[in-house]
Order: C-alpha cells, then sequence, then structure tokens
C-alpha cells in the first residue's frame, strides 16, 4: 500500500501539470492566441516533459548502476564533455553571438558521448570495480573541464557570453522540430534503461551478490550507462546542462515511499515530467516580463524541496 | 527457462588445485574440494586461513592462478552468469544493500535468473521467506532489522534463488546463541532435503549439535592450504580441530548429546592437544 498511493499521486499531479501548464502565463490575445498556445506553449512542455522524463529516470540508473546516491549523469562526464563541445564548436566555427541551435547541438552530443564513451568502456571491461568507474568519471570530468577552460582562454567576450548562455540551459521552442529530433533518440535511451530494471534491482545488493545471481554485471553498466548517454547527451545537446533534475527527482521519488526500484524507473520518468514543466512555468513567470534560466529554477525549487522532504518526521532517507 | 537445474542430474562443485594469489601473496595453495547435491562440508579455519576466498574461488569471483572449478564436469568460467546462477548461490560475510528495500523486495530481487514477472518473483520471495519462517518480515524496511532478522532474510534471498548448490559464508554471523544454534540446524535441514553446502564458521561449537547421520564433513583450512578433510563423526576429528585452533578440546557427553569442550589452559609442548 505504501507504493501505491504516492504512485497514484505522482501521476495524477504530473498529468495536471501537464494540462495546465500551457495556459499559465501572460493572458492570450485572441489573434495570436492559437499560434502562441500550439506552436510556443504546447512545444515547450512536451519539450519539458522529454527532458524532465530523460534526466530523472537516466539520473535513477545511475544511482543504481553505482550503488551511489549521488550519481548523476554528470559524474559520468557527459554534461563535462557537452559543455566542452559547444566551446570548441563556438570558438571554432561559430564567431558570432547568435545560438544557432543545430551546430552547437551536434557538437554537444559528440562531446557528451565521447567523454561519455571513455568511461562506459572502462565499465564494460571485465574486471573493473564500481568506484573505479566513478573514479573514471570524475577524472574525465576534471580532464574535460581542464580543457574546457583552456579553449574558453583564446574565446573572445562574444563566444564567451554565447557560451555562458547555453550552459545555463533554456527550453523555448518553435514549433515540434526540437520534440520530434529528441524523441526518437530518448525513447531509445528509456528502452536501454528499462531493459536492465531487473539487473539493475539486483545490482541493489552488491555486484559480487549480483554476479552470483546470475547479473552480466558489465553488460548491464555497458548498457544502462550507453543508453542513459545518449539521451543525457541529445537533451544537453538540445536545451543546454540543465541541472539537479537527475540528482533530486529519485531522491523525491523514494522520500515519497516508492522504494522498489522497478517502482524507482518508471516513478521518476513520470516525477521527471512534471518537475522540469514545473519549474519552467516558474521561470516564465516568476519574473514578469522576463525569464529566468530554467536551471537556475530547478536548483533553487528541488534543493530545498529535497531538504524539507529529508527533515520530515517519519521521512526514509536514501540511508 | 532452465527453472530447477541439476533436478534431473546431481549437482557436483569440484575445485582441484586451486591456488589463488594477490600481489605475489598466495591466499590458497592447492585447495582440492567437492560438494554434491546433499552433502554437508563445515569449512573450518582461523581467521585469514582463507574460508570466504575458497568460496569466492568456488563462484569465479577471484581469478585462480592455478587450477580450475567445476560445475557438473563443466569448466566453471564456461558458464554464463545465469547458467552458474542456477546452479549455486552465496551468502556473503557482510552484505549492505543501497536502496531502501522492504524485505520481499530485497529477496524478489534474488530472482534474477528466473527473468519472471514481478508477480511471481514475489510468489517465489514469500515461499523463500516461509522456509526460513521470516513470513511477518515481508513488508518491513530492510533497515529496520535487527542482526538475527537481517541474516534470516539473508538466507531467505539465497533460497530464493533455487540453486542445488549453497555457499554460506558465517551464516549466524552476529547472532545469539539461541539464534545459532536454529540457523544450523536449520542449513542440515535444507542439506538433509537434498541441498549441497559448504558452510564456512570459525564457530566450532556447533559441529558438537549437527546431526551426525548423513554425508556430513569437516574441512579444515590452515594457511590457504586444507589441513584435513574428515567426516563429522570420524573419531579423529576433536583431534584435529584442537591442531588448527591450537586449543585443548575435548568431546563432552551427556545423556546422549555432546557438546565441544574448549578448555582455558593452552596445550604444552609436544602434548597432544586434545584430552
Amino acid at each position: 500500500m505504501r507504493v501505491r498511493h504516492p504512485a497514484l499521486a505522482l501521476v495524477a499531479l504530473t498529468a495536471t501539470v501537464i494540462a495546465g501548464a500551457p495556459f499559465v502565463g501572460p493572458p492570450l490575445d485572441p489573434d495570436t492566441s492559437a499560434f502562441v498556445l500550439w506552436q510556443l506553449r504546447v512545444p515547450r512542455v512536451l519539450m519539458a516533459a522529454l527532458v524532465g522524463a530523460t534526466l530523472s529516470v537516466v539520473g535513477a540508473a545511475y544511482q543504481l548502476v553505482f550503488n551511489n546516491p549521488l550519481a548523476t549523469p554528470s559524474t559520468v562526464g557527459t554534461s563535462a564533455g557537452a559543455v566542452l563541445g559547444v566551446l570548441v564548436a563556438v570558438v571554432l566555427g561559430q564567431p558570432s553571438t547568435t545560438v544557432n541551435l543545430p551546430w552547437l547541438a551536434l557538437a554537444a552530443f559528440a562531446g557528451a558521448v565521447s567523454t561519455t564513451a571513455v568511461v562506459a568502456a572502462l565499465a564494460a571491461s571485465g574486471r573493473s570495480r564500481m568506484q573505479d568507474v566513478l573514479l573514471a568519471g570524475i577524472a574525465v570530468t576534471l580532464a574535460a573541464g581542464a580543457v574546457a577552460t583552456a579553449v574558453e582562454s583564446v574565446a573572445d567576450v562574444g563566444q564567451r557570453f554565447t557560451v555562458s548562455q547555453w550552459s545555463l540551459g533554456h527550453l523555448p521552442q518553435v514549433g515540434y522540430r526540437g520534440v520530434l529530433v529528441l524523441a526518437p533518440l530518448l525513447a531509445l535511451a528509456w528502452g536501454g534503461v528499462f531493459s536492465q530494471a531487473r539487473a539493475l534491482h539486483a545490482l541493489t545488493a552488491g555486484e559480487d551478490v549480483a554476479r552470483t545471481q546470475g547479473v552480466d554485471v558489465p553488460r548491464t553498466r555497458a548498457i544502462a550507462l550507453g543508453a542513459g548517454a545518449i539521451g543525457v547527451a541529445a537533451c544537453i545537446a538540445w536545451c543546454g546542462p540543465i541541472g539537479f533534475v537527475g540528482l533530486i527527482v529519485p531522491h523525491l521519488v523514494r522520500l515519497a515511499g516508492a522504494a522498489s526500484p522497478r517502482a524507482l524507473l518508471p516513478l521518476s520518468l513520470v516525477a521527471g515530467m512534471g518537475f522540469l514543466i514545473a519549474c519552467d512555468v516558474a521561470a516564465r513567470v516568476l519574473v514578469p516580463g522576463h525569464e529566468i534560466p530554467v536551471g537556475v529554477v530547478t536548483a533553487a525549487l528541488g534543493a530545498p524541496a529535497l531538504l524539507a522532504l529529508l527533515a520530515a518526521p517519519g521521512a526514509r532517507g536514501p540511508r | 527457462m532452465d527453472r530447477r537445474a541439476g533436478g534431473d542430474a546431481v549437482t557436483t562443485l569440484a575445485l582441484s588445485a586451486v591456488t589463488v594469489a594477490r600481489r605475489g601473496v598466495e591466499l590458497l595453495t592447492d585447495v582440492s574440494l567437492t560438494l554434491t547435491a546433499g552433502e554437508l562440508v563445515v569449512l573450518v579455519g582461523p581467521n585469514g586461513a582463507g574460508k570466504s576466498t575458497l568460496l569466492r574461488a568456488a563462484l569465479g569471483l577471484v581469478r585462480l592462478a592455478r587450477g580450475r572449478v567445476t560445475l557438473d564436469d563443466r569448466e566453471a568460467t564456461s558458464l554464463s552468469p545465469r547458467e552458474r546462477a542456477a546452479r549455486v548461490a552465496w551468502l556473503p560475510q557482510t552484505s549492505g544493500v543501497s536502496e531502501p528495500l522492504t524485505v520481499a523486495d530485497h529477496v524478489a530481487a534474488a530472482r534474477f535468473r528466473f527473468g519472471e514477472n514481478e508477480v511471481r518473483a514475489r510468489q517465489g520471495a514469500a515461499r523463500a521467506l516461509a522456509q526460513v519462517d521470516a513470513t511477518p518480515l515481508a513488508s518491513r524496511p530492510l533497515a529496520s532489522l535487527s542482526g538475527g532478522e537481517r541474516q534470516r532474510v539473508a538466507l531467505a534471498a539465497v533460497l530464493a534463488q533455487e540453486a542445488p548448490l549453497l555457499l554460506l559464508d558465517e551464516p549466524a554471523n552476529h547472532l545469539d546463541p539461541r539464534q545459532r544454534r536454529e540457523t544450523f540446524l536449520l542449513v542440515a535441514r535444507l542439506a538433509r532435503a537434498g541441498r549441497g553446502i559448504l558452510c564456512v564458521t570459525h564457530d566450532i561449537g556447533v559441529l558438537a549439535g549437527l546431526p551426525a547421520e548423513g554425508s556430513t564433513r569437516v574441512v579444515g583450512l590452515r594457511g590457504g592450504r586444507v589441513a584435513f578433510d574428515l567426516a563429522l563423526d570420524s573419531p579423529a576429528l576433536t583431534g584435529h580441530l584442537g591442531e588448527l585452533f591450537e586449543l585443548r578440546l575435548s568431546l563432552a557427553e551427556h545423556e546422549g548429546e555432546r557438546a565441544l569442550v574448549t578448555w582455558w589452559t593452552q596445550p604444552e609442548a609436544g602434548e597432544p592437544p586434545c584430552a
């Protein structure tokens, strides 16, 4: 019973947020309302749903893979690689301050996938331990950051502004192109993660026990990390790095009482949709006439929510 | 699906001249041992003798420097993780669970090899919990269990895997004397019911309490080598145990029950260590 009711509440809440989000904002002008609603707000909500779901479910999967409640997609170098890719692209090819998404998106995707591939290759090699993989992720993140700093030092002010704008994270969309580009990649990521749900469940008892229970640990790690990295890289490529979602949402789901990893993955997906849409609505309306970067809102809303839940009486912490 | 592997054939685990080394130091040297379904083999030895390493070698969790491990005459390394899980289950000495799971969730996860849906996994978990009289614990959070309850749930997880051979590393660790006795009686009962059990302990007191009938053996390990491999009812056992642990031991009998007595005085040099 403990699991079922919070699960229903989460799904209902997310459905309400999805349905209501397009109608939040300045009153619609009758002449432009159809365009604003169907070409701006609805695609933006869909994008937030896809990205929020992906970041959360991959965060939950990474926490299970690494047996570590602090693991996130950025732990294995995905975000750092994306930022590096964008920096290189801006410095080499786009000496302009306008963010041309497809070109930067490709560079971010290439950067994110290549840094993660280094870590995933180590994870897939037979005898490496989880901690080694986690350390490798931190090393790759630091290395990518160092290279990024070096590249930044040769960039001019305009280029730096472009990159810093991009790295704040953004969800605005005109039309459905972004949704259509991302959807297949994200579906691949979700499919990969969910195909390993049973193995991830077994991994909660520890790597060696999971091996003796029949889990092909290197294969599970490679699939979960690889699929997760593709999804996260696609999200970052299109929307910039949006922090905290992958860390916070799985913990919110755990604290809400959905403990079993079989429930954790699907509920993180649903809760992530609702969480990022709500944050994006707040980003749109909190300061009238001005948009706050959504990454700022995820941190500002998510961190206190997590602290409040941890401090609440009867909270079952993530141990 | 290979639901009850080893159901027809008798499953046998064999270690032949196994040597395990870490950084040039041999942890196990030329260890040979067999375990067949229906047998109870108690592996004893002082701390650091290599008991846990022997289990890990049998499970393929450590690389062998020399020797081989076979399961039903097939190289253990040639089996897939699932095929191996269908034959051998393991209770590690210490275990930690990273997620805030309930007991039923944790035990159900041990049934990975069956590739079944959640309803079936939960039914399997309930059967395993019933086998160790832990049914009332099913919906409790793992973190809320006492040491004795945790050990019983760990045993249930091993049983949930439904493997014919069980490798148990100190199954009575941290238990009080009564729970220790119950755990070992349960282990003996499982062996009588047809499982093959290799059970590590340094608690030699339980040996006198195990039922002597059937094929129960005691294997002593010292410095990574097999010191002896004897039937439980062998008259030479007490002497070998005393030598292994460098203790003065006697086997006392009272009204048909036996107890292994450890004396506090050290054996004199040259004196046989048992009385």
